[in-house]
């Protein structure tokens, strides 16, 4: 009895203040929770779980669901692989069978590694990785800036026409992106109004021909990149700043934090899992992503900078009729593209962080 | 499926309706290689008379051609006739001459061609790729009189003598197989163009021993009066390098050293090639137009141009001058007529170095990587070869270049065909030739150039009297001022070629294929940089650039074409 009229009016005391160690205890209760679903997660992918014929039994459904998509990915993505043998063959394909042909040893590996196609090889790597990094970097950023942004944006009718003009420019095709691009980077005469601008505020004296500077080509794909995609890009991200859950917020206000704080403490660190899983997946593609814009907007003057590996296989490969250099280029980028993933990833749980495998 | 049923029903009464009429005119001979229903061959010269093609059992044939040109209105009269004669109905896979080397990569890679392959590849992929198809033993079956004629006196010429598959004969080249006597008054071939008004401005000034450097004299003094045109900035001069059409850059040392076009290489009076992107014929050149170039006369724009936007710019007639093959630009002149700017089209001018002769025009060639061929997976290789004879026949030919009687010119008493003066203003424009002409069937079509057998020159362009007639006032004008009837006057009188002419047709193997495109890639990356770097880093950039050649394997692309020129010289 005693206790509970000593504790009733402690109550009623403390209830002005109250809010604060409430809050205190819900963040801590969320840790907990938190801690307990990555302990959860733990015992999910505890390797002691034997996989029985039971379990496979019980969850039968599944399984049939996921053997069409098996196979799918076992017909399209391994079984074609066997055509890797015409890197060492000197393939024609007027022979019919892959068979059926002259076969050479490393005579490709050596033509495309060495000489003065090697070096071009070696060129148009560096390319390659300088164009996609830039691109991932400056399309990662601008996304997240982006998404954070709208974020903020609380007038929703206006948030929903802001969202559809940035991620129209996706559904343009790369053809269409390119000339639009070449067209504003030409000299006013021809419509450049970047030139026209940059004139306008006195920032140049002269137009500038960009597309004949090697020089400024990687930063022009990083930013058409940008342009393009910027909008599409920021969709996984608001879905994931969605899920944030909402107490969170409104604990981070009773702490007293700013809509920056809340940005910087609460929303980034919330998608930090979708950053990092995005960024796995991106490096995946970093040899494979630049074809278009640096076959669209490349010329002789700036293909230094500008061939990147799948232009350069289309050249000297499937141009010229080589199709086994070609085979040779394709097999060297797949080796390329697991090893990034499998560092990536790698790198990714050495810092803890959610991974893909 | 549901489709094509509903068109044989729809078919059916037209078959009905020509069954009913054929009884009435005398029947070819028994159906060959037997058709569903039996043929019924339509009256008049048009027709097939072997029964193979007719409209009683449609065919379709699947074409692939390499042309600028786009597909013909659907409702264009030729593709009716073609129907109604022959019960032909092609369907067309165009694509530009700078997208083709992709395509046909793809398609080698895909491994399905369309009935017909109307190629212009250098490379000859089609063929070493296995796409085309022997023709030798059809043509000896005697079904095929036209294209047998076509090719008899030329078939070593024509025939494929690489290693890749058999050597035989497996293209029919589309141009300069001559019939009878060769006319013709346009010149197409390389010349440093330029635009009349320019002339016509300095006073029609006498063009014999030309130099680069009146050349640009004549741009420069014409440019400085008039530095607009129509509004936009005059243009001086282009050296475009647009993929597929890279020669337009490199082309020029050759041309004004006296050499014939031979493509990469200069061919001595031993007859042994060598190239001359690195000697100093080629250095002349580059280094004047350095100079050009840093007075203003050279377009900025010019090494980013693709070739849809150089067309462009030529047809919006502010360039004054360039160097190219008159057919490179065709559509951009006929564009520029049909708006009836004739001072905005271009005049062939022969500048070479001191000293020497110009040799720009050429007899005409054939070019034998060119032309349409039948492929191997098509399913109707009789009907699609059939179908090259047909159209190789003169009524045809007379369909294809002059049009239909009575409607796209008239026969005079004598015989001969001319076109009133509405015929030849409709002739010039694009919207009704995509209702009248077939025009990309006819870049790749085999054709009967020179005369006909009962004298009428191919086409109207190359009739005498129809090529004087159909200049528009202004070039009539201009072709008096210079006392000349023809364009072709404006040129050399072309020289028998030499016997293995010309160099750049024959077809390399692999590592001279890779040393060649490693040469253009080092031109257009290079020369851009000679052209509009500063004079006093000429030297610098030119030497970079045959530095860079330097370590081409340049002896494997020239030892092919030598051994070429050998072959030629013994067989052909």
């Amino acid at each position: 009895m005693t206790e509970t009229t000593v504790s009733k009016p402690a109550t009623a005391a403390s209830g002005p203040e109250a809010a604060l160690p409430l809050a205190i205890s819900s963040r801590a209760s969320r840790r907990q929770d938190h801690k307990n679903r990555k302990a959860q997660k733990k015992t999910a992918k505890d390797p002691k779980r034997k996989i029985t014929w039971d379990r496979i039994w019980a969850q039968r459904a599944l399984m049939a669901m996921a053997v069409p998509l098996l196979l799918y990915q076992i017909l399209f993505k391994y079984v074609p692989a066997y055509g890797w043998v015409i890197a060492f063959q000197h393939y024609r394909p007027g022979l019919g069978s892959i068979w059926n042909q002259q076969w050479v040893g490393l005579d490709n590996f050596r033509n495309l590694f060495t000489g003065v196609n090697g070096r071009q090889f070696a060129n148009v790597i560096v390319n390659t990785l300088g164009q996609s990094l830039l691109s991932l970097i400056v399309g990662t950023i601008g996304a997240i800036v982006l998404a954070l942004l709208l974020n903020e944006v609380k007038n929703l009718p206006f948030k929903r026409v802001l969202q559809n003009i940035t991620y129209m420019p996706h559904f343009l095709s790369w053809v269409i992106v390119a000339s639009l691009a070449s067209v504003a980077l030409s000299l006013p005469s021809s419509g450049g109004f970047i030139n026209q601008a940059l004139l306008n505020l006195h920032l140049i004296s002269h137009p500038i021909l960009f597309l004949t500077q090697p020089n400024y080509f990687w930063q022009i794909v990083a930013g058409t990149n940008l342009w393009k995609e910027l909008g599409w890009n920021t969709i996984l991200y608001l879905a994931a700043i969605t899920a944030i859950d909402p107490t969170l917020y409104e604990a981070a206000e009773v702490d007293g934090a700013g809509r920056y704080r809340k940005m910087f403490n609460v929303t980034l660190p919330g998608i930090r899992p979708t950053i990092i899983v995005l960024l796995i997946i991106n490096s995946g593609w970093i040899l494979s992503t630049n074809f278009d814009l640096p076959y669209f907007l490349g010329n002789g003057l700036v293909s230094q900078r500008a061939q990147t590996i799948d232009v350069f296989v289309l050249r000297y490969g499937y141009q010229l009729g080589h199709y086994s250099v070609a085979v040779v280029a394709g097999i060297f980028k797949t080796i390329v593209a697991v090893i990034l993933v499998g560092s990536a990833n790698l790198a990714a749980k050495r810092f803890n962080q959610e991974t893909l495998v | 499926m549901r489709i094509t049923r509903r068109k044989l029903l729809t078919l059916a009464p037209v078959a009905a309706v020509s069954l009913g009429l054929a009884g009435c005119t005398p029947k070819g001979a028994a159906s060959t290689s037997g058709p569903k229903k039996k043929a019924v061959i339509p009256a008049g010269d048009l027709a097939d008379k072997s029964g193979t093609l007719t409209p009683s059992n449609p065919t379709t044939l699947s074409v692939y051609i390499e042309s600028t040109h786009q597909i013909p209105a659907a409702d264009n009269k030729l593709t009716k006739l073609l129907k109604d004669k022959l019960g032909v109905t092609l369907k067309y896979e165009l694509v530009t001459p700078e997208n083709s080397d992709q395509k046909i990569g793809v398609m080698l890679a895909g491994g399905d061609y369309p009935d017909l392959i109307g190629t212009g590849d250098l490379k000859l992929r089609f063929i070493e790729g296995g796409a085309l198809t022997r023709l030798d033993s059809m043509l000896k079956t005697g079904k095929y009189p036209n294209v047998e004629d076509y090719v008899k006196p030329y078939i070593k010429q024509m025939s494929y003598s690489g290693t890749a598959v058999d050597k035989g004969l497996y293209i029919l080249p589309n141009y300069n197989r001559f019939y009878g006597d060769i006319t013709g008054g346009t010149y197409n071939g390389a010349a440093f163009w330029i635009q009349k008004r320019v002339l016509e401005d300095a006073g029609y000034p006498d063009l014999s021993n030309m130099t680069v450097e009146k050349y640009f004299k004549l741009i420069s003094d014409y440019k400085a009066k008039n530095p607009t045109t129509d509004g936009a900035p005059t243009v001086g001069f282009e050296a475009p390098a647009p993929t597929g059409s890279e020669w337009i850059l490199t082309n020029p040392p050759a041309l004004l050293d006296g050499s014939p076009n031979n493509g990469g290489v200069i061919v001595d009076k031993k007859n042994h090639a060598t190239i001359y992107a690195n000697k100093a014929i080629a250095k002349t050149w580059y280094q004047d137009l350095n100079k050009v170039y840093n007075q203003g006369l050279v377009d900025p724009e010019t090494f980013t141009l693709t070739n849809d936007q150089f067309q462009a710019k030529l047809a919006s007639g502010v360039v004054l001058g360039m160097q190219n093959q008159g057919w490179q630009f065709g559509t951009a002149t006929s564009s520029l007529q049909s708006a009836g700017k004739d001072q905005y089209t271009y005049v062939p001018l022969m500048p070479v170095y001191p000293g020497v002769t110009p040799y720009y025009a050429d007899r005409a060639v054939m070019n034998t990587n060119q032309g349409f061929g039948v492929s191997t997976t098509s399913k109707q290789q009789k009907q699609a070869l059939k179908f090259l004879d047909m159209m190789l026949s003169e009524p045809w030919q007379k369909v294809l270049s002059w049009g239909i009687e009575g409607q796209d010119y008239e026969v005079g008493s004598d015989g001969k065909f001319t076109r009133t003066d509405e015929q030849r203003t409709q002739s010039k424009d694009l919207t009704w030739q995509s209702k009248n002409k077939l025009m990309a069937l006819m870049d790749m079509i085999p054709k009967h150039n020179g005369t006909f057998s009962d004298g009428n020159a191919y086409s109207p362009d190359d009739q005498p009297t129809e090529f004087y007639a159909t200049l528009s006032a202004y070039d009539k004008n201009f072709m008096q001022k210079y006392n000349k009837k023809t364009w072709m006057d404006f040129v050399n009188k072309p020289p028998q070629n030499p016997k293995y002419y010309p160099a750049w047709s024959i077809t390399l193997d692999d590592a001279a294929n890779q040393a060649n495109q490693q040469l253009t890639d080092a031109a257009v990356q290079h020369l851009p940089k000679i052209i509009a770097g500063k004079t006093s880093a000429f030297d610098k950039n030119w030497k970079a650039y045959t530095d860079a050649i330097g370590q081409i394997d340049v002896k494997s692309y020239e030892d092919v074409i030598n051994k070429g020129i050998k072959y030629r010289l013994k067989n052909w």
